[in-house]
């Protein structure tokens, strides 16, 4: 069924290359809403979310079997979430296009369909091979989106885009590699399934992270090493600051649905290769960076917002909010506790529905005035009443007003900084272990004020004031395609599914956080174990002999490593 | 197997809502509230909601009626209903503190620790006399408002009148999940959803750019409060692991033990954790009530319709930050350099904007100016541990100011915009304005404390308890404070509605047809009110005269007595008021601070005559004795006319250099951030155009630098294998 999933909008995606351009829009919607039914039937009635920890539904093939890489696929409740969010964009992506796209509509949907199985593929995927070609096949869709249906510098961007998340990604291909090598070399045979021999297998890789140092385990430094080479690429994919600047360009240039499935998808697989990578791989290097990466997000949630502020181009404002607000994502991920890694996932699904129906509306002002820029744009409450409110309840939901998706997530991202740590120490009910604390929380509580001001300035320019439309525009002349002053049928059918997840997902998220207990406990319980390995403590090595055992070991493993290094 | 369909299961709790849990063991029988309220507190939050979807409909239905107004005020009218009911069940003769709580259904349930420990918060209510205070007054005034909108707004018909009502019965959806709900998040929802309900009422008017910057800055303002109150949550649920009212008010273990310690004196037991709670609360608080320094909002807010005002801005949300720290008394009083911090903000807050009230000219603002101080004798009122005198002050206020407010919306729709006191005088002898002019002088004796009314009484119960528990300085600032509010509001009483008759249009004035503004100035006819605004100002009138009954009967003393603010009284302390028992003198004191008020008032802006008791003698509108006086005093008089400069302060203290600092980052993101990235592009391409002589497409030339590649990895090979 998952590999239905992968294969279905790709097999679609060639079927509109093949048939004759009339059709391409009608293959595209089947295309998509079967990808979404096929999602339905295995959420429904095949995934079980009481096992929501469990990989589930699982399929292995082999495919080159001397390098022990295989077409293993596999979800857990997690993957579910994202693959659900990739599935309920889908028909969206599609039919919001419908006016945008006018030239060479088959090349257009035809990469539409196949990145969207690419992103599906990318969550299935059990094995790092299959992830990593799956994680760059993306960038091909992505970029031809960007390089023939984009604005005016759409080549120089999407040149940028590919090259700098592609160069990330091979850092982090090297770290998988490494990581699969020490597998290989490093621990005897039998530690644990696929001990001791080639595999890319996550699996084997996730058990090897939990191997103490003594049994041929990576110690902490060498997992510190690693984990930074795995995160380069996903915190350029995220993007995390400073890593962030392709991503203002891409979506500024990017048509509309590439924007929305960039910030609805594409990111989130940057902070979901966090998740499956770096804290499940190298937990003890994200015990000993988390700190680093933390402050870095909180750089990010306050910075980008600033920078937010002074944008007169609103789609580019839109761009620099995700890289606030996914700050929030990496921030919750690295407090490496239940609430925070919980928050960091839910936070994923919401940004994707809000930021990506931010960018929806832009796109819907943008085929009517062809103009972004907020100082020839302004009180479109008065022409776009329908559009304004739209764009009034998204915009709050990107603020994270409580009642609205954002909120729920945004602040359990919070919690988790602020629960994590020693501070919490003794008489303290609710602490948990972990390497942030309150301060951390309240840096990034700053940004509920800076995402007041930007998105508010936003709203304040473009939904109120005074109407002002560019010169030479007037309401009858609007456009080749004959939309409507406000919002057509078709345009609001498009929104209201994003607003009704908003709110469901803001009044009711009980479902979904419950189906997040089980994957979040067990991710936070193996980092919490995974801390046994650390480099003894001072405190025990005075009153521990045995210590002697552990320190001695990383002397060794760096002769090994700088041999290899020759 | 549990499969997704089963996931949902939840959701039945949506549909049979109403359910109410028993108090958990341990407190004993006298939790029990009386018969089954469930579905009356239901109905409190959830009539507003519908009428909310309702106008959502009508607008998309494109309804031009005044049926949205109606939808409104039927529903708000039952929510005053539930209300009632729910009061009337809650307090019973058998006294001692009872409560309960009544869950709608699962709003955030996430269980995170292997100890079963779980982040809980549901939309459940907490019912208990405190909530029952509050909610009678929102429900109650938010109807008699709503009607008054339905004439204030109709010239609005159509969208914008879906639009004002929309947000109208959201608001009073937020206002009871703040009040009501039993956690903080449903708190923190409602306290959030108040402040969304504001700025698109402030914004009403959406094409001036004065409305939308009004509505933004309250907003903005709003949520440096809400950065401290969200922390101040994280902070509770990481010390008491949880957030529900129901263990943190009851369970032996959290706020009833650090209340005991510091009724005990024994406060160097009560953790940082738990002392650090109650000021990040106040931050909240201050932001949402308007406190310094962050009250500028609300003038501002004024830009807003009146009813807005009258309801938001005056009456209900402005007291939910008093009903935070009402609320959360107990925890408060672990730590007396909070209730200190909540005293000294009052305190200032409460003298700085009288003293700005007195210098202003728009009626509108001057009574902006009076909520913010009135809300600083409210905080005051609470912090020196005499919540019963806080409480009252909130609900005896929210009368007369809601009435005031719509005394001068009346005053605002019948001139065409006109508030300045300057160009009004005599409204009371036009026709049709006496309903309004009574129900004004009536707010007016309220605000200023003249004796035997309700603003007297509750301002009373404040300042004597200030005086008792040893806050002398406090004490004296707000009767200092209490006669310049005797004086600023009979300023407009005796300006505006009495005196020479005289009326200039303000700038909502339209012309007719083939007339100039001069003419149409010339024309000018004040439109007096109708039905539904008399009716209302006549129920505020009689009801703000009325409310002063409570107080003989200690109505407020039992409401907070047997609520969770009940039993934190100051113990035994016996402070003075120029050596005397302020409980017995305070009556006097504060008596004659406030006719001295009038009386300045009434020498400086009076007309000739009775009114004002023939010290007056103002002849025209425009001027008065109290110009001749404003060069005597110097700048003061012209920095407080200026609001003391804090706008143009925070303008360019906080405001500038944020803005300076987004445009350097967004200056350095291009250049450096994004500069080095580029660079790091470019070296590939640098490398290439070095090296790119070598490709010369000669033959030989290629063969002979292979021969010497091959060569020197050769020699690489050999030395390395010799080594």
């Amino acid at each position: 069924m998952l590999a239905l999933l992968i294969l279905l909008p790709i097999v679609f995606g060639l079927l509109i290359a093949l048939a004759p351009s009339a059709q391409a829009k009608l293959i595209g919607v089947v295309g998509t809403f079967l990808q979404l039914g096929v999602f339905l039937i295995i959420a429904l009635y095949q995934f079980d979310w009481s096992l929501g920890a469990m990989q589930q539904l699982k399929t292995t093939y082999p495919w080159l079997p001397q390098f022990g890489i295989e077409l293993s696929m596999g979800v857990d409740s997690i993957a579910m979430l994202l693959l659900g969010l990739t599935a309920f964009l889908g028909p969206i992506l599609v039919i919001s296009s419908f006016s945008a796209v006018s030239t060479r509509p088959k090349t257009y949907y035809a990469w539409l369909l196949v990145l969207q199985g690419a992103m599906a593929g990318v969550f299935c995927a059990r094995d790092a091979v299959l992830f990593y070609v799956f994680f760059e096949f993306t960038l091909v869709p992505l970029y031809m989106l960007i390089s023939l249906y984009g604005s005016s510098n759409r080549k120089a961007a999407a040149t940028k885009f590919f090259l700098y998340t592609f160069t990330g990604s091979l850092i982090t291909l090297a770290g998988v590699v490494f990581l699969c090598w020490w597998n290989a070399t490093q621990v005897a045979q039998g530690a644990y399934a696929g001990a001791g021999g080639w595999t890319f297998s996550f699996q084997a890789l996730e058990s090897l992270a939990m191997l103490s140092p003594d049994a041929g385990g990576m110690p902490a430094f060498v997992q510190t090493w690693v984990f930074a080479a795995l995160i380069v690429g996903f915190a350029v994919k995220v993007p995390l600051f400073p890593f962030h600047t392709w991503l203002p360009l891409a979506h500024t240039e990017a048509p509309t649905a590439g924007s929305v499935v960039l910030a609805g998808v594409l990111l989130k697989l940057g902070t979901y290769g966090m998740y499956r990578f770096c804290l499940g791989m190298t937990p003890l290097g994200a015990i000993e960076l988390a700190p680093v990466i933390a402050v870095l997000a909180i750089i990010g949630i306050v910075y980008a917002g600033l920078v937010c502020w002074v944008q007169r181009d609103v789609k580019k404002l839109v761009a620099y909010s995700s890289v606030s607000h996914l700050g929030f994502c990496v921030l919750g991920l690295f407090a490496l506790n239940s609430i925070g890694l919980s928050g960091s996932v839910l936070y994923m699904i919401n940004h994707g529905l809000s930021t990506g129906a931010l960018f929806l509306l832009i796109g819907m002002v943008y085929e009517r005035y062809h103009t972004r820029s907020m100082g020839e744009l302004g009180g479109l409450a008065k022409r776009m009443p329908v559009w304004s409110s739209f764009m009034v309840f998204f915009a709050m939901a990107s603020v994270g007003l409580p009642g609205l998706n954002g909120f729920v997530s945004e602040f359990m991202c919070l919690l988790g900084a602020f629960q994590s740590g020693a501070w919490t120490g003794t008489g303290s009910i609710a602490g948990t272990v972990g390497d942030l604390g309150p301060w951390f929380a309240a840096f990034a509580a700053l940004g509920l004020i800076v995402t007041a001001i930007y998105i508010l300035y936003m709203v304040g320019k473009v939904v109120w004031g005074e109407l002002r439309e560019p010169q030479g525009h007037s309401a009858s002349s609007h456009d080749d395609h004959a939309l409507p002053t406000d919002l057509n049928a078709r345009e609001i059918g498009v929104l209201i599914p994003l607003a009704v997840a908003c709110l469901f997902l803001g009044l009711y998220p009980t479902p979904v956080l419950r189906s997040l207990e089980a994957p979040t406990r067990a991710m936070a319980v193996r980092v919490e174990s995974a801390r046994e390995h650390l480099a003894v403590p001072p405190v025990d090595l005075a009153t521990d002999e045995a210590a002697d055992a552990p320190t001695g070991e990383p002397i060794t493993l760096r002769t090994t490593n700088e041999g290899e290094g020759e | 197997m549990t499969s997704g369909l089963d996931m949902l299961t939840p959701l039945a709790d949506l549909i049979g809502s109403g359910a109410l849990a028993a108090p958990p063991a341990g407190e004993k029988a006298a939790g029990a509230v009386h018969g089954d309220i469930g579905a009356w507190v239901m109905a409190i939050p959830f009539l507003p909601l519908l009428g909310s979807l309702l106008c959502v409909l009508c607008a998309i239905f494109k309804v031009k009626s005044k049926l949205p107004a109606w939808i409104t005020v039927a529903g708000l009218a039952g929510a005053f209903v539930a209300a009632f009911v729910m009061f009337q069940q809650t307090t019973g003769a058998d006294g001692g503190s009872q409560w309960a709580v009544a869950k709608a259904f699962d709003w955030i349930n996430f269980q995170w620790g292997s100890e079963g420990q779980a982040l809980v918060a549901n939309f459940s209510f907490y019912v208990d006399s405190l909530t029952c205070l509050w909610m009678l007054f929102v429900t109650g005034l938010a109807t008699l408002i709503a009607l008054y909108a339905s004439e204030y707004m109709s010239h609005d018909k159509g969208p914008g009148y879906c639009r004002f009502f929309f947000a109208f019965n959201l608001f009073v959806f937020s206002m009871a999940c703040l009040v009501m709900g039993d956690n903080l998040l449903l708190l923190f929802l409602g306290w959030e959803g108040v402040g969304l309900c504001s700025y698109l009422l402030i914004g009403y008017f959406y094409k001036k750019e004065s409305a939308v910057a009004a509505a933004k800055k309250a907003f903005i303002m709003n949520r440096i409060g809400d950065l401290g109150l969200s922390l101040g949550v994280m902070l509770t649920f990481v010390h008491f692991g949880t957030l529900e009212y129901a263990q943190l008010f009851h369970d032996p273990e959290m706020f009833p033990k650090y209340l005991a310690l510091a009724q005990a004196g024994d406060f160097a037991s009560i953790p940082w954790q738990v002392e650090l709670i109650p000021i990040l609360l106040a931050v909240g608080a201050f932001g949402k009530s308007a406190q310094f320094p962050l009250y500028v909002w609300l003038p501002d807010a004024m830009e807003g319709p009146t009813p807005v005002s009258a309801l938001i801005h005056a009456a209900t949300m402005v007291t939910a930050g008093v009903y935070l720290v009402a609320r959360f008394l107990p925890v408060f009083a672990a730590n007396q350099a909070a209730l200190g911090l909540v005293i000294l903000i009052g305190a200032f807050t409460a003298l700085l904007s009288a003293t700005i009230a007195m210098r202003q000219y728009d009626i509108k603002r001057i009574m902006a100016y009076s909520t913010v101080s009135q809300l600083g004798y409210m905080f005051v009122g609470v912090a020196v541990l005499a919540p019963s005198g806080g409480a009252f002050h909130v609900f005896t206020h929210a009368f007369f100011k809601a009435t005031l407010f719509l005394c001068c919306g009346a005053v605002m729709h019948g001139f065409a915009g006109q508030l300045d006191l300057r160009k009004l005088s005599g409204v009371m002898s036009m026709k049709g304005w006496l309903i309004v002019s009574l129900a004004m002088l009536v707010g007016c004796l309220n605000l200023a404390g003249v004796p035997f009314t309700a603003g007297y009484f509750s301002k009373d119960m404040i300042l004597a308890e200030s005086f008792v528990n040893g806050h002398a300085i406090a004490g004296w600032v707000l009767l200092i404070t209490a006669g310049l509010t005797a004086y600023y509001t009979f300023r407009v009483f005796f300006r505006v509605f009495v005196g020479p008759t005289h009326a200039e249009p303000g700038e909502d004035l339209h012309p007719h047809e083939g007339e100039s503004m001069e003419e149409a100035k010339a024309n000018f006819h004040a439109h007096a009110p109708g039905w539904a605004i008399n009716l209302v100002l006549g129920i505020l009138l009689v009801g703000s005269i009325l409310v002063a009954f409570l107080y003989p009967m200690h109505w407020a003393d039992d409401m907070i007595a047997t609520s969770t603010a009940g039993g934190i009284g100051a113990g035994d302390h016996t402070g003075t008021v120029l050596g005397m028992d302020p409980h017995k003198v305070m009556y006097y004191v504060s008596a004659v601070f406030g006719v001295t008020g009038i009386l300045i008032a009434a020498f400086l802006h009076g007309p000739k005559g009775l009114w004002s008791l023939g010290i007056g003698n103002r002849s025209e509108a425009e001027t008065s004795r109290a110009d001749a006086l404003v060069p005597k005093v110097g700048p003061v008089a012209h920095l407080a006319e200026r609001k003391w400069l804090v706008d143009e302060l925070y303008h360019a203290t906080i405001a500038m250099p944020l803005r300076v600092i987004a445009h350097i980052s967004h200056a350095l993101d291009r250049l450096l951030v994004d500069g080095l990235v580029n660079l790091f592009g470019w070296l590939p391409r640098l490398f290439g155009r070095t090296i790119r002589p070598a490709q010369n497409g000669l033959l030989h030339s290629y063969a002979i630098r292979m021969v010497g590649g091959v060569g020197v990895v050769v020699l690489l090979v050999v030395l390395v294998t010799l080594l």
